[in-house]
């Protein structure tokens, strides 16, 4: 039979496996999508970069979506900078300083930010470890 | 006469408020003596409670048909203009009204539950008759001192009877442009009810905890509650994703906007705790799990409104901002979350169980189910409050957007899918391991399917469609071996039972069994319509004006063109534009037509966009500014399975319904089938 269901351990170890795995490739991708996209035109790059950023004006809303006029400029001006060769984090970064952090909807990984993407992951292993921990002791004290 | 509507309806509201105190003190310290007198008395006095807020809500509804503009909140929300059915609606269109609506509807669960307290215990003995008339009596006074505290918030900080003297003004201000559409007929009183029920459950399960004990029969009586808290949840969340897709004109269905993760995260609470009161039921453990789910679901609808209503958020929804209200609300919060702890943490002793299953058992998978539901629960909360908290500890400013949850939720949605599929095809309490290697084969190859369909994106390999896929198809594959399960099983028990009178599944069970599977098979189809849209959508920005035509993903659609519509409350341009078959454009296959409007009370300008739905796509067209005389910015999406997303709420909510539908006369089969499901382990045990 197979032996990953028969002992708690083994079995303990392929969820955290299997965790680690979907966490990991989450990161992954997320660092993947950062890297240059050098194949795809100025306006989709442009496109891709406005729907990072949000609107200054309108509420919860990316650039790309917002119909607020700041909005449209600032699209042009990210299109402008792509033009002017710069790269796809410079851009960002120039936003960032204009705007303040505000303007990235998907924040930087950083000290100040640590708890916000460590946080779930943090949770999900105490909550699921915890768990599996108690009901492994528990099956030992009836045997 | 129309003038004392208004004060009439503000007397009506204080004297439910001391009905609410006096209905809570007569049914606490008839429930503490025993005292069934007392008891009956505090039932008396809910009604009057319940009826006075009927009034007074039915007082403003008059006040609004009417246009009394004396009264500050229907001169601020409505306009004699307005049609009757926004009128009507716009009595929850915003705060002072809606909080009106919910406590309203907290009196309205509060006095069905008290008339249907005699049917629940008709069959008992005398003591578990006097035990559930204490029991009714905990919950209504809970209730009640909900119910106290909301209004008294009601009174001192947002009165909606306010008025505006002797200044009268002649004419209102327009309800909010966005909110006049059917979605705010519906979409709110959905919520507020779904935000009710888990108040009933909060109520439910403070009196077991006061009482100390938390018979079978009380976890029957929880259990529609909690069911008819989690249908009108989802119906309210996925109603409001419906109307932003089809109103706000952003072209997306769910935005992580904080009020959005404010009814959102009640509703993954709600399902862990739907669950949570599956294994309650089934193994009698548990119990503990299920009330403190209870006692959290309530807090977070509070720290959602909280959030709402308090304007420390920015967001579409947000109401008036009035730190005094978020003073009030955050107070009302502190009180009950900490009155519900401590009672939690006293009296928790009293109802802890010890039950006994193997680490491969439906309770493991069940309980990892709901962990990880609350972990995604609260690492929402956390991408909410966390600009918040950055903001107050003096960091600067952060906003967490889209990116962020996705990241954090699609993953853990993954997880929860891959629990929900095996869930119901491993036993209670321990599962063979022979039963084991061919699901976890199925796993294999359902990844690995999913894997090649995300190499067939456009965008190259993503791991979000992969997630999708992956989880979509091995939650169908999954359902379809419980359903050959469960049919398999039932052919062999009925060919058994002229021998061996095993029993057939009893109809309740298989009314919830076919409740569980069409819940599931709606996430399912939810996740392929979000994972689709998301990965597969075609899109094109660009300048049209009549004549012009742009093909897109098989169609070609060509600007016919410009019109100006217009209606009561607003003008507009109108932009029609017609799809055509990409193979022929001579084939009309539907009309499209996009809006920008201008509203006439307070010149603001929306998008409205057109959609031409279909089972298979949805094409979402919005028109932008103008860019030239006959040109306009307009934006096209094809948006592949888009309305799968809200066909899979409509299955979960199905679901729910048919789990929860009463059936009388099942319970009778249902008691029946307890005596026998001694027996009947007994003689699986001697078979295996």
């Amino acid at each position: 039979m197979n032996p990953l269901f028969r002992s708690p351990y083994l079995c303990l170890l392929f969820w955290l496996l299997s965790l680690a795995l979907c966490f990991g490739g989450a990161t992954f991708l997320a660092t993947a999508q950062e890297g240059p996209n050098m194949g795809a035109s100025y306006q989709q790059q442009a496109i891709a970069i406005s729907k990072e950023l949000r609107c200054p004006m309108a509420t919860n809303q990316t650039l790309f979506e917002s119909q607020a006029p700041i909005a449209h400029e600032l699209k042009g001006q990210i299109f402008s900078l792509l033009e002017q060769g710069l790269k796809r984090d410079e851009v960002i970064d120039f936003m960032v300083q204009r705007y303040g952090e505000k303007i990235r909807y998907q924040p930087e990984f950083k000290t100040s930010t640590f708890a916000l993407w460590i946080g779930p992951l943090l949770l999900l292993i105490l909550g699921v470890g915890l768990c599996l921990v108690l009901i492994s002791r528990n099956k030992k004290s009836t045997y | 006469m129309i003038n004392m509507i208004p004060e009439i309806g503000h007397i009506l509201l204080i004297m439910s408020t001391v009905f609410a105190l006096l209905s809570a003190a007569s049914h606490l310290i008839g429930s503490y003596q025993r005292n069934l007198y007392l008891i009956a008395f505090g039932n008396r006095l809910f009604y009057a409670l319940f009826f006075t807020l009927l009034t007074a809500l039915c007082s403003l509804v008059f006040s609004f048909i009417a246009d009394d503009f004396s009264v500050a909140y229907v001169a601020n929300h409505s306009n004699s203009q307005l049609a009757l059915g926004y009128k009507v609606a716009a009595v929850w269109g915003s705060h002072e009204g809606s909080m009106l609506f919910w406590v309203f509807a907290i009196a309205l669960w509060g006095a069905v539950i008290n008339w249907r307290q005699a049917t629940h215990s008709a069959k008992l003995d005398l003591e578990n008759l006097q035990a559930d008339k204490a029991y009714f009596g905990r919950v209504l006074a809970i209730l009640a001192l909900v119910i106290l505290g909301f209004n008294l918030f009601l009174l001192f900080t947002s009165n909606p009877f306010a008025r505006l003297l002797p200044n009268i003004p002649v004419e209102g201000r327009d309800l909010n442009p966005i909110l006049q559409d059917i979605g705010l007929i519906l979409h709110p009183p959905m919520l507020f009810l779904g935000y009710v029920g888990l108040t009933v459950c909060f109520a439910a399960a403070l009196a077991s905890l006061i009482g100390g004990k938390l018979p079978a029969r009380h976890l029957d009586y929880l259990r529609p509650w909690v069911l008819l808290a989690w249908i009108f949840l989802t119906g309210g969340n996925a109603f409001g994703s419906w109307w932003a897709y089809n109103e706000l004109g952003w072209g997306g269905w769910w935005f992580w906007d904080p009020v959005e993760n404010a009814s959102f995260i009640p509703w993954l609470v709600a399902t862990a705790l739907v669950h949570s009161l599956v294994l309650t039921r089934k193994t009698q453990g548990f119990t503990l799990t299920t009330l403190f789910l209870c006692l959290l679901a309530f807090s977070l609808s509070l720290l959602g409104s909280f959030l709402v209503r308090s304007g420390i958020v920015q967001s579409v929804h947000a109401f008036a901002a009035d730190p005094t209200r978020g003073m009030s609300i955050l107070s009302l919060l502190v009180i009950f979350v900490g009155a519900a702890l401590l009672i939690f943490a006293l009296k928790a002793n009293l109802l802890r169980r010890e039950i006994d299953f193997d680490l491969l058992s439906k309770e493991t998978l069940l309980l990892l189910g709901i962990v990880i539901l609350v972990v995604a629960a609260f690492s929402v909360l956390l991408g909410t409050f966390y600009p918040l908290i950055y903001e107050l500890l003096n960091l600067g400013t952060l906003s967490v957007g889209a990116p962020y949850f996705n990241a954090i939720f699609v993953p853990l949605t993954f997880l929860v899918v891959l629990l929900m599929g095996i869930a119901p095809l491993v036993e209670w309490q321990n599962t063979s391991k022979a039963q084991a290697v061919p699901i976890l084969l199925l796993g294999f190859g359902v990844l690995a399917i999913g894997f090649w369909v995300s190499l067939q994106a456009a965008s190259g390999s993503n791991l979000f469609l992969l997630l999708g896929t992956a989880a979509a198809l091995w939650l169908i594959v999954c359902l379809l071996l419980t359903l050959l399960v469960s049919l398999g099983v039932r052919k062999r028990t009925s060919a058994n039972q002229i021998t061996a009178k095993v029993p057939v599944k009893s109809r309740t069970s298989k009314q919830r069994f076919i409740g569980m599977m069409l819940a599931h098979l709606g996430v399912a189809i939810t996740i392929i319509g979000a994972s689709a849209v998301s990965n597969f959508e075609e899109e094109a920005l660009l300048r049209m004006g009549p004549g012009q035509g742009k093909p897109l993903a098989g169609y070609i659609l060509v600007y016919e063109s410009t019109e100006n519509v217009e209606t009561n409350s607003f003008t507009a341009i109108q932009a029609n534009i017609s799809i055509r078959d990409g193979a022929n454009d001579e084939v009309i296959l539907g009309y499209v037509r996009p809006q920008r409007q201008t509203f006439k009370s307070n010149a603001m300008e929306m998008s409205h966009a057109g959609i031409d739905h279909g089972f298979w796509r949805d094409i979402y067209v919005s028109m932008g500014l103008q860019l030239s005389d006959t040109e306009y910015l307009i934006r096209i999406s094809y948006k592949p399975l888009a309305t799968w997303i809200w066909l899979g709420a409509l299955f979960m909510m199905l679901g729910g319904a048919i789990a929860a539908w009463p059936i009388r006369q099942a319970r009778r089969v249902e008691e029946s089938e307890q005596l026998s499901t001694s027996s009947s382990s007994a003689r699986e045990a001697v078979t295996q």
